[in-house]
C-alpha cells in the first residue's frame, strides 16, 4: 500500500545570476517541510541562494521523443478547470552533456492550460533545442524566503565547512599520475 | 501510460533498434522516453541495490562519531554520515523516475528482501577502519560511480555525477586519516596496517564478480548503464591504490601482488568469491546487526514522521479556516 507523503521536485538556484535548476525531489507532509528537508539534502555544500519545490504532481512535463510522437496520454494529472489564462514557469534542458541537473527555469508564459502553455514556450524559446520540458503554474511554486537573514541562515553555514570540500585534502600523499606507466618516481608530483 | 517496451510487442524491434541508436549517440534516455522493460528493470535493480548501500553504509561509520579521536574528525565524519544519507535520497529520486515507489524500496530493504553492497556487513573494529574505509571503500565505490555517472539514463547519471563530487571528499579525508597513521606511532602504524589489511580483498569484491560470472554485464555495457565492465573498474581501483598503500610504508594481504611491466597494471592473487557470496545471501559477519539496526531505526523515528504529519494536518486546517 502506498502510504508516502507526496513527492517534490526540488530546484536550486546556486547564485542571483543563476537560473533556478531541477535536482532532485523529496518526500514531505507539507511545504515548509520540504523546503526544509531539501536545503537539506540538496545545500550540504556551498553554493545556494534560493530554493523552490513544487509538489510533482503538478508538474507538466514533455521529452522531445514524446513531442515528436505528440503522445501527451501519459499526462494523468487533472486538467485546470479554471479557464483564465494563468502563468506558468517555464523549465527546459538542452544538453545531453554530463551534469548535475535537469532542467533550468528559463522564464515564464501566460496561458489557460499547460498544452497551450508548451506551444507558447516552444515559440518564446527558441535559442537552442530543448530535450524536455517541464511546465508549472507560478502559484504552485513553494520559495525560500528571499530575504538576505534567511539567505545567511540556510545557505552560509555550509561555506564556512571547508573540510567538506575535497581540495582541503589536495596535497595528501603523492597524485596517481606520479605511478603511472613510463613515468619515474622522480617526476613532480 | 509509461512506455516500457516488451519483445512480445508489435512494434519492439523497431523501437529498440531506435533506442539503442540513441545510446550510441551519447543521447540520455530520459523519464517519459520509451525503453525496454528489461533496461528498466536492469536499472531499478541497480539503482535501488545502490541507494540501500548508501543508508545501510551509514551504521560502521555512526557508530565512531561519538568516538572520534578530535573535534575535527568528528566534524569530518558527522559530515560524511550525512552525505551518505544525502546520496540515499538521490539515488531513490533516480529509481523513482522508473515507477517504482520510494516506499516499497524500503519496505524491501526493512524486509531483508533488498540487496545492498557486501562491504557494509563488515564490523568497524578501531578508528583506523573509518580512515580504510574512507580511502578504500569510498575509493572503489568513486571508480564505480564515476563509470556510471556516463550512464545512458538521466536520472541515474545525474545522481552520480552529484555523488561523485562530494565522494572525493570522503576519499581524501580516508587516505590522509590512514597516512597520517601510517607516520605515527607504532601502535598507530599496526592499527593502519590491520585495517588495510582487513578492508582489501573486501573492497575488491565490490566491483562483483569477474566479467566471466557476472551474467548482467554484457545487455548493461550494450545499453550504456554499465560503460565499463567489474574487471575493468577493478584494476583501475589496484592500479591507483596499490602503489600508494606501498608508498606509505604498509603492505597489501596479497602475496601474489605484483606490478607487471608490459601492461601496466597491477595484477592480484585469486580473490576468496566464496566469501563473498556468503555475505551476499546474508551469512557475512554483521549482515543480521545492520538490518536489525536498520529497522529499530525505522521503528524508533516513527514519532518524528507522526508528528510532522500531524504539524501539516494542523496547517492544512488553519488555511482552510482563513
Amino acid at each position: 500500500m502506498d502510504t508516502q507523503w507526496p513527492r517534490w521536485e526540488v530546484f536550486k538556484q546556486d547564485t542571483p545570476s543563476k537560473p533556478h535548476q531541477a535536482v532532485g525531489s523529496v518526500h514531505a507532509a507539507d511545504p515548509e517541510h520540504a523546503l526544509l528537508t531539501a536545503r537539506n539534502v540538496f545545500a550540504r555544500r556551498p553554493q545556494a541562494v534560493s530554493m523552490w519545490v513544487v509538489r510533482a504532481d503538478d508538474i507538466f512535463s514533455w521529452t522531445k521523443e514524446e513531442l515528436l510522437e505528440a503522445n501527451l496520454t501519459h499526462i494523468t494529472q487533472p486538467q485546470t478547470t479554471n479557464h483564465k489564462p494563468q502563468a506558468f514557469a517555464v523549465f527546459r534542458k538542452t544538453s545531453h552533456k554530463r551534469s548535475m541537473t535537469f532542467v533550468d527555469y528559463v522564464g515564464e508564459v501566460e496561458a489557460r492550460s499547460p498544452e497551450e502553455a508548451l506551444k507558447k514556450a516552444q515559440a518564446t524559446f527558441t535559442d537552442a533545442e530543448a530535450l524536455a520540458w517541464w511546465l508549472v503554474p507560478t502559484a504552485k511554486i513553494v520559495k525560500s524566503d528571499p530575504s538576505q537573514e534567511t539567505i545567511e541562515s540556510w545557505f552560509a553555514p555550509a561555506k564556512d565547512k571547508t573540510y567538506k570540500q575535497q581540495q582541503y585534502y589536495a596535497t595528501v600523499g603523492s597524485h596517481v599520475s606520479k605511478f603511472k606507466v613510463g613515468r619515474g618516481v622522480e617526476d613532480e608530483e | 501510460m509509461p512506455k516500457y517496451g516488451v519483445p512480445t510487442d508489435p512494434d519492439y524491434n523497431e523501437r529498440l533498434a531506435e533506442f539503442e541508436a540513441r545510446i550510441q549517440r551519447g543521447e540520455k534516455i530520459e523519464p517519459g522516453d520509451w525503453m525496454p522493460e528489461e533496461y528498466r528493470r536492469q536499472l531499478i535493480r541497480m539503482i535501488s541495490q545502490h541507494a540501500h548501500s548508501e543508508v545501510v553504509g551509514m551504521l560502521p561509520e555512526g557508530a565512531w562519531i561519538t568516538r572520534a579521536p578530535t573535534l575535527k574528525r568528528k566534524m569530518i565524519l558527522v559530515a560524511k554520515v550525512q552525505d551518505e544519507a544525502g546520496h540515499g535520497q538521490y539515488l531513490y529520486h533516480a529509481a523513482e523516475t522508473l515507477g517504482i515507489s520510494r516506499e516499497a524500496m524500503l519496505e524491501a530493504l526493512l524486509a531483508g528482501k533488498a540487496k545492498y553492497s557486501s562491504i557494509f556487513n563488515y564490523p568497524t573494529l578501531t578508528w583506523a577502519d573509518i580512515g580504510t574505509i574512507g580511502w578504500l571503500v569510498d575509493g572503489a565505490a568513486i571508480k564505480n560511480q564515476t563509470m556510471l555517472a556516463a550512464c545512458s539514463y538521466g536520472p541515474y547519471s545525474r545522481a552520480m555525477v552529484r555523488i561523485c563530487a562530494e565522494e572525493t571528499f570522503h576519499h581524501k579525508q580516508g587516505k590522509e586519516m590512514v597516512l597520517l597513521y601510517a607516520k605515527g606511532t607504532p601502535k598507530q602504524r599496526q592499527m593502519a596496517q590491520d585495517a588495510i589489511n582487513r578492508w582489501w580483498w573486501p573492497a575488491l569484491m565490490m566491483m562483483g564478480p569477474h566479467d566471466k560470472d557476472s551474467p548482467n554485464t554484457e545487455v548493461l555495457v550494450r545499453w550504456g548503464i554499465k560503460t565499463k565492465t567489474n574487471d575493468q573498474v577493478r584494476q583501475e581501483f589496484i592500479n591507483e591504490h596499490a602503489p600508494e598503500i606501498l608508498e606509505a610504508g604498509l603492505t597489501l594481504p596479497d602475496p601474489d601482488l605484483r606490478y607487471d611491466e608490459q601492461t601496466g597494471n597491477w595484477l592480484h592473487g585469486p580473490i576468496n568469491w566464496e566469501e563473498f557470496w556468503q555475505v551476499v545471501s546474508g551469512n557475512g559477519p554483521m549482515n543480521k546487526e545492520r538490518l536489525e539496526a536498520r529497522r529499530r531505526a525505522h521503528a524508533e523515528g516513527a514519532w518524528v514522521r507522526e508528528a510532522l504529519e500531524a504539524y501539516a494536518a494542523k496547517q492544512q486546517k488553519t488555511v482552510v479556516a482563513v
